[in-house]
């Protein structure tokens, strides 16, 4: 009957295999949820209402919706920077600093120039965060194709740089407005250069979600059109296949390594100006980690675009909602970060989720997957 | 500025020079485990988590036994288990090491800090627990200026100072070292000779935990006299870093340590002195990465590394 069933298998189509490829992820959402739980329960508290107040927290009003978007867009941002380099087999565990490098690249430009008109402002803005996250990021990699030093440590070296260098700027240095009260901040946003509120404050008062998102959504095209549907994007892939195979191939692996490095800046650096732009200032320490928690965004979302987004917005979400959950349940909202790292460690424990599909005789999703 | 004046009196004190050793020891700790399980073939990014692990647990249970013993005890032990949950997801279910260490490292960080507020409320950890002991060493403690710096240390700095010969003897010179090393470079002719490489590689994920977790300990209860949320911040990552910096030698990666160490305790000296200790701060980070760039070359991880090994054909 097997042998029947085999022969007329037709070859899944492409939005089936996408499908599939999303279900070991999600399987690792639940399994990270049920784990989650128990460790509620060990600690004395009721799962069931930790986890319906982080929903109701992320999801539960159109604010809360807007809000969760807001916090998803720096980590969807800056997963597609860790993502980027992930495709050229580089590993970016320190698009945290390229974050930092845009948003003060950013706020440099927006307050130097603050005179200027909104469109062209912003537009420079964004060019001015995209090429400081990618020099930044550069560096590492014209590192690894010069003289192989390895991008897991240069970048992260790099962002401690480059944290130290915006505490300086804000603390001590040409950023420090001359009447801060002590607070280490940069000088406003012009308010022409803020990205507009998608929803006027009659349909939505105090909405904060802006036209990032679009932004994102963007980058987000990019990402994908850059990586499957140019000959830059193949041999980048390439080079993350088999860098020796792809060099043998006729690619200069040493060009393509310093390109993908860039091009993983560049979005670090967007996801750097973006909180910059929703707080209105620079702060010291404006990042609660968005570059290291794009690392699982990325892992989670398998590097495609849209998995990313998706990732991030579940990242989000818990994020938000973690909030409300532990103003109304009393429990400590790092229950998020529990939660943040049980997905990743069940998406890295693939096998685990498999060995789960094939107990529920669910192989043919393995298989439709690939 | 004037370079000399600002930087010489400050390179003649002696607490500089004792701050770098103070600074190196949980470094070089987790450096040291990360190079023993690299070595057996199995990547760790997760020293961070362990470290903060091991720090958590110190104080839980120095605060609830006023103990140091038991306290220690309890940061090698966890350090230990969370390193094994690393090792089950990559040994056993081969799973991609460099995720499973970011889970370790983004779990550690959530549970301590969720377990935090469940015990601690935001009152932050009681005061009076007990401190690891420094030890006075007598005659050279009266010795000017080096005596201050090494003459009244705590006893876990020197046992990371010693630790670095017994390492690299341990790996370089004995039997069970070369079983390591032969299962880090390639797993597939150790297991052809009856080495067990499952067994080997958990010993030195969990070996790596039990050294990290001290680490912590000696954070928590010797720096700090307290536990506070992410208070390793990323010393885990410096030490992954100097590890690699060291090319997973433990001599190499002690140096690494020692350099980090420098430039924490240089920047701390240079607080008030008008020279930007931000800047300073920077200094080794960026060193590193010159010294990577320009004279240490290619590191060349073990052949292994990273790679799940797969019993049978």
């Amino acid at each position: 009957m097997s042998v029947a069933t085999a022969q007329i298998q037709v070859p899944p189509s492409r939005v089936m295999r996408y499908l599939a490829s999303g279900v070991t992820p999600v399987l690792a959402v639940v399994l990270a949820i049920i784990v989650g739980g128990l460790v509620v329960l060990a600690s004395g508290s009721n799962p069931v209402v930790a986890y319906q107040q982080m929903l109701v927290g992320a999801v539960g009003t159109p604010f809360d919706i807007s809000e969760t978007l807001i916090s998803s867009i720096p980590l969807i941002l800056a997963g597609y920077a860790v993502s980027f380099a992930f495709r050229c087999g580089l590993f970016n565990i320190g698009a945290e600093g390229q974050l930092y490098m845009g948003a003060i690249a950013s706020t440099w430009v927006a307050t130097t120039f603050s005179s200027w008109p909104g469109l062209a402002l912003i537009l420079i803005c964004m060019v001015a965060a995209m090429v400081a996250g990618g020099a930044w990021a550069g560096i590492a990699g014209l590192l690894k194709a010069r003289t192989g030093a390895h991008e897991v440590i240069t970048t992260m070296m790099l962002s401690y740089v480059a944290i130290d260098v915006s505490h300086w700027l804000l603390e001590a240095g040409p950023m420090t407005p001359s009447n801060a009260f002590g607070t280490p901040e940069s000088g406003p946003i012009p308010p022409q250069a803020a990205f507009p509120i998608i929803l006027p404050s009659s349909i939505l008062p105090n909405a904060r979600l802006n036209a990032s998102l679009f932004v994102t959504i963007l980058a987000g095209v990019a990402f994908a059109w850059i990586l499957w549907r140019t000959p830059l994007g193949y041999e980048i892939r390439a080079v993350g296949f088999n860098a020796k195979a792809a060099a043998y191939g006729g690619i200069n692996v040493a060009r393509r390594l310093i390109i993908a490095m860039v091009l993983a800046g560049a979005f670090a650096g967007l996801a750097g100006m973006v909180p910059v732009w929703v707080s209105g200032r620079l702060y010291d320490s404006f990042s609660p980690g968005y570059g290291y928690e794009a690392i699982a965004v990325a892992l989670v979302g398998k590097n495609s675009a849209i998995g990313i987004f998706l990732a991030g917005l579940l990242y989000g979400a818990m994020i938000h909602g973690s909030v409300a959950m532990q103003a109304n349940a009393n429990i400590s909202g790092f229950l998020v970060q529990i939660l943040q790292a049980l997905v990743l460690f069940f998406v890295g424990a693939e096998m685990l989720v498999r060995w789960i599909l094939k107990k529920g005789g669910l192989r043919r999703v393995l298989e439709v997957a690939g | 500025m004037d370079i000399v004046g600002t930087f010489g009196p400050i390179f003649a004190r002696p607490d500089l020079w004792a701050g770098t050793l103070r600074f190196a020891a949980p470094l070089t700790l987790a450096a040291l485990g990360g190079v023993i399980s690299e070595r057996s073939g199995v990547v760790n990014i997760a020293m961070e988590g362990m470290m903060l692990v091991g720090a958590f647990f110190s104080v839980v249970v120095a605060a609830a036994t006023h103990d140091i013993v038991l306290a220690t005890l309890a940061s090698v032990v966890c350090g230990g288990l969370i390193a094994a949950i690393h090792g089950v997801a990559s040994i056993h279910l081969r799973a991609n090491q460099i995720v499973s260490g970011m889970a370790i490292n983004l779990l550690a960080l959530g549970l301590t800090s969720f377990l935090m507020f469940r015990f601690f409320a935001t009152n932050g950890t009681p005061a009076n627990i007990p401190a690891l002991p420094d030890v006075k060493i007598p005659v050279v403690d009266g010795i000017p200026f080096v005596g201050d710096v090494v003459g009244d240390q705590n006893i876990v700095v020197w046992l990371s100072i010693l630790a670095v010969p017994i390492v690299w003897w341990f790996l370089f010179r004995t039997r069970l070292g070369l079983r390591i090393r032969a299962v880090g470079e390639h797993p597939r002719a150790a297991d052809t000779l009856g080495i067990s490489v499952f067994g080997i590689r958990y010993l030195c994920v969990i070996l790596s935990g039990l050294l990290s977790g001290l680490g912590g300990a000696y954070l928590a209860l010797s720096v700090a006299h307290s536990f506070s949320n992410n208070m390793t911040s990323g010393a885990g990552f410096i030490a992954l870093a100097a590890m690699i910096f060291g090319k997973w030698n433990p001599i190499g990666a002690f140096l690494a340590c020692l350099l980090f160490g420098f430039g924490q305790s240089l920047g701390i000296n240079l607080q008030g002195t008008g020279f930007p200790d931000q800047l300073v701060s920077a200094t080794p980070y960026l060193l590193t990465v010159v010294a990577l760039a320009g004279f240490v070359g290619r590191a060349v991880p073990p052949a292994a590394d990273g790679v799940p090994y797969e019993v049978g054909e």
